[in-house]
């Protein structure tokens, strides 16, 4: 299929497709990546202990970290830009994020609502 | 006497002699038919030496070509399998007033489970994907798809689906609880049986088999167009094959974690969907609704393309309203995930949950009715061929139309309360299930067979089946509707209420003009073997067709076209045929290159072996065998990712010989049209 390669949309390309730096500027990235992503993970776990910080912050605290580190995955690992050559990996991101986005908010606010009208027979009970 | 554990015991797990249903005439004469059926045509195929030729040129094939004509063979087959059990339940329900009927309900509820997961997973599934396979590369311009082992692979995972749930036929029992398998009827404690094991399994083998070519499919989409082929000149099949595949890469692992949830609590004692400690039957019934409604979709969003292409090429008008036909897709593709809940209403959620997912299920009507609303206006002032495959889009038409009017009815919620889990409610998704899904596959079968096989299937037989069919249908279904309104429920082994016993009867009527239908297209199929030669599709563009598959011999040589074509017009698909024939035309003798193409690779076949042991040592419990299977089916993996010729070359001498003949056949057909 190699004469097909060339058949590709000029400005898209999978995953993995566009480095053509060298190793050594590729090892960088995959190292400041790592590095990155440490930080994170340790100041994760230092701010779930700590108390040097105002206590309600923390939960909010842990979801931006959480999200910065998905952002870390997604740049240094996954390699996604915003660079005309990535238009197909950013909206199957894109994508992948609404679905999950619908099928995870759908389901709490189903459940949530079900729990409240159809409580187990033993909550009926107490109920009572 | 302490119970002495025998060998068997051990080493077969379950698995005993009362397995094997002697004591139940049906399955075991059905099953030993079916087993002789299949026995004499193996020993037919080796004793007349046809075991190496299908081996080289189909089992081990990676042709997308191929791989799409064998799901098509699967999905006719088991269309044979599921209508049985249809005919089955048709008649019972006929004779079943004031009587126990002829089916017990423990073997009428096996078939109400096995004919909906059949029809769904293993007809309706790989039909589309079948065709999808087939078609859409050559629409595309290209020589295969993105993953041609992975859709080997993908194909056989399917087929050993299907093979579990025949299996369960004669072995051991299927499950009786409908083809979701809700709980807790489905957990150990009310189905103790091998019955929803076989369920499980079959589907959570042949769902990997689905997510591997929904991201083979999309991928191709995606990554493998010709030069020139850009989003928006892609034929309307492409797009609703890129929405399908998308709908099947996002919802598929939900099923897949559905049902792996299920086989925790039968296996291991989880507690996700008990009654007891702590578990949420209701969870489940969110869960498979997440997947099944958009299923639903992946199911239509293909056929919609398949009359989108049928339409324009026999109306000879390019499609009206091209990129409103591209964003109705995507907009279903989206919406499809915003109405689930419309599947339980009645089961608690409430008047805020329930009104916004109503509104949002009848939403989904609106870019529907634009797809219909650009179906007419193709065929507006157009000059129309009512050959078979139109036949079957314009019956579409119809009969869809009314399953989606019922289906928007069922989406209002206070209605839904009267109509759920009523015939109503089976009347209307075989309104949209057979109108739409399968009046597609057979509008696509007889629209693209000459391209697969060379030569045109027999118009007679064809407008005899669809019409046998067409009218078949509504005898059936329209009954149902009106039983669903006097009250009757869904899955009724037997009932004593006076007023639906002539509704049945016609139903059964019905059913058997709908057989032979099916008939006709069997007896179309002979007929047209019979005389392939008068058939014969020379031209490769048998329908006068708009997209580049029309643009290539039927049927077409392993490397789809010699060149790439060159896609340049705006104007789509009639332009860019006609360009595209003339480049070939244009150089007497063009410069032909070799062309490099995948080899051929039995790990498809392999690997589903090695998941069918697997599968059904799961069943069974013989957990030593369900090791070995999982071993082999990883070797088999390890040896193919290590193999280094992965692929061959067709020399340039080679692809001239193949193009110059169907080149000739195509300049006699130019230079006629020029005379006109
Ligand atoms: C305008 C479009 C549609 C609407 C508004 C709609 C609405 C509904 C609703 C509300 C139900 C649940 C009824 C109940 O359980 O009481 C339902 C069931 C169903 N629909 Fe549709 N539908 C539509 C199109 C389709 C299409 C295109 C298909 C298939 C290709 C389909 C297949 C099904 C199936 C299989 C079920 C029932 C499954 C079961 O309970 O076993 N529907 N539909
Ligand atoms: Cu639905």
């Amino acid at each position: 299929m190699s004469d097909q390669t060339h058949m590709h949309a000029e400005h898209d390309l999978a995953p993995g497709d566009e480095e053509q730096h060298s190793v050594g500027v590729r090892i960088l990235g995959y190292v400041v990546g790592l590095a990155l992503a440490l930080l994170l993970t340790a100041t994760s776990f230092f701010i779930a202990g700590t108390d040097l910080v105002w206590q309600p912050s923390i939960p909010v605290a842990l979801i931006v970290l959480a999200i910065a580190q998905m952002g870390v995955h997604l740049v240094f690992f996954l390699h996604i830009t915003t660079g005309p050559d990535n238009t197909n990996n950013v909206l199957a991101l894109a994508f992948g994020l609404l679905v999950v986005f619908l099928v995870v908010g759908g389901t709490v606010w189903i459940m949530a609502h079900l729990n409240a009208n159809m409580p187990p027979m033993d909550q009926i009970m107490r109920m009572q | 006497m302490p119970a002495v554990p025998t060998v068997e015991a051990t080493m077969l797990g379950k698995l005993d002699w009362s397995a094997i249903p002697f004591d139940q005439p049906i399955p075991l004469v059905a099953g030993a038919v079916v087993l002789v059926a299949i026995l004499g045509v193996l020993i037919w195929v080796v004793v007349k030496g046809h075991l190496p030729y299908l081996w080289h040129e189909w089992i081990t094939s990676v042709d997308h070509k191929r791989i799409g004509v064998m799901y098509i063979l699967l999905a006719s087959v088991m269309l044979l399998r599921g209508g049985s059990d249809a005919i089955m339940m048709r008649i019972q329900q006929a004779v079943a007033y004031q009587s126990q009927g002829y089916l017990p309900p423990e073997h009428y509820n096996q078939i109400f489970s096995a004919h909906g997961t059949i029809m769904i997973f293993f007809v309706a599934m790989p039909f589309v994907i079948g065709l999808m396979n087939l078609v859409v590369p050559l629409q595309l311009g290209v020589r295969d798809v993105a993953f041609p082992t992975l859709n080997s692979v993908g194909f056989w995972l399917t087929a050993t689906g299907a093979l579990l749930v025949n299996l369960s036929l004669v072995i051991g029992e299927f499950a009786r609880t409908g083809w979701l398998a809700f709980p807790p009827l489905s957990e150990l404690s009310y189905s103790p049986g091998v019955g929803v094991d076989y369920y499980a399994w079959s589907l959570q083998i042949s769902g990997v088999g689905t997510l591997v070519a929904g991201i083979n499919l999309v991928t191709t989409v995606l990554k493998l167009r010709t030069k020139g082929m850009n989003y928006l000149r892609m034929p309307m099949f492409c797009w609703t094959t890129l929405a399908s595949n998308l709908l099947i890469v996002a919802a598929f692992p939900i099923l897949t974690a559905t049902l792996a949830m299920l086989l925790l609590d039968r296996y291991l004692g989880f507690h996700f969907f008990t009654n007891e400690a702590g578990g949420n039957v209701m969870m489940f019934m969110n869960l498979i609704w997440a997947w099944g409604h958009p299923e639903v979709y992946i199911l239509v969003l293909p056929a919609f393309g398949i009359f989108s292409e049928v339409v324009s090429t026999f109306s000879g008008k390019a499609l009206f309203g091209y990129r409103s036909m591209v964003l109705a897709t995507m907009a279903i593709c989206v919406i499809s995930f915003m109405v689930w809940l419309h599947h339980f209403f009645t089961m608690g959620a409430g008047p805020d949950v329930n009104a916004i997912f109503g509104i949002a299920s009848m939403i989904i009507a609106i870019p529907t009715g634009v797809k219909i609303y650009n179906w007419l206006f193709t065929m507006y002032g157009g000059r129309i061929r009512f050959a078979t495959p139109m036949l079957w889009s314009v019956g579409f038409m119809v009969t869809f139309i009314i399953g989606g009017l019922t289906g928007v009815l069922l989406a209002v919620p206070p209605a839904d309360f009267m109509l759920h889990n009523s015939m109503f409610l089976v009347a209307h998704f075989h309104n949209v299930i057979i109108g739409g899904v399968l009046f597609g596959a057979f509008a696509g079968f007889e629209y693209w067979f000459p391209k697969a096989f060379g030569f045109r299937l027999d118009e007679r037989w064809g407008k005899a089946a669809f019409w046998f069919t067409f009218l078949g249908f509504f005898v059936t279904f329209i009954p149902l509707y009106v039983a669903g309104m006097l009250g009757m429920t869904r899955r009724m082994q037997h009932y004593d209420v006076a007023a639906w016993r002539p509704w049945m009867i016609v139903a059964a009527f019905g059913m058997a003009v709908l057989t032979i239908g099916v008939i006709c297209q069997i007896l179309q199929l002979v007929v047209s073997i019979r005389n392939r030669e008068a058939l014969r599709d020379r031209t490769g563009d048998p329908w006068d067709g708009r997209s580049l598959e029309w643009a290539t011999s039927s049927p077409p040589p392993v490397f789809n076209f010699a060149f790439n074509p060159d896609v340049r017009g705006e104007d789509a698909y009639w332009d860019m045929k006609a360009r595209a024939r003339q480049q070939s035309l244009e150089h007497d003798a063009p410069e032909y290159r070799d062309i490099e193409m995948p080899r051929n690779s039995p790990t498809g076949f392999v690997c589903a072996f090695f998941a069918t042991i697997m599968g059904f040592a799961l069943i069974w419990h013989i957990w030593w065998m369900v090791i070995l299977g999982g071993l082999g089916a990883f070797a088999t993996f390890v040896v193919f990712a290590w193999r280094d010729h992965d692929e061959y070359v067709i020399p340039a001498e080679e692809v001239a010989r193949i193009d110059r003949v169907n080149l000739e056949e195509r300049r006699s057909l130019v230079s006629m049209a020029g005379a006109i």
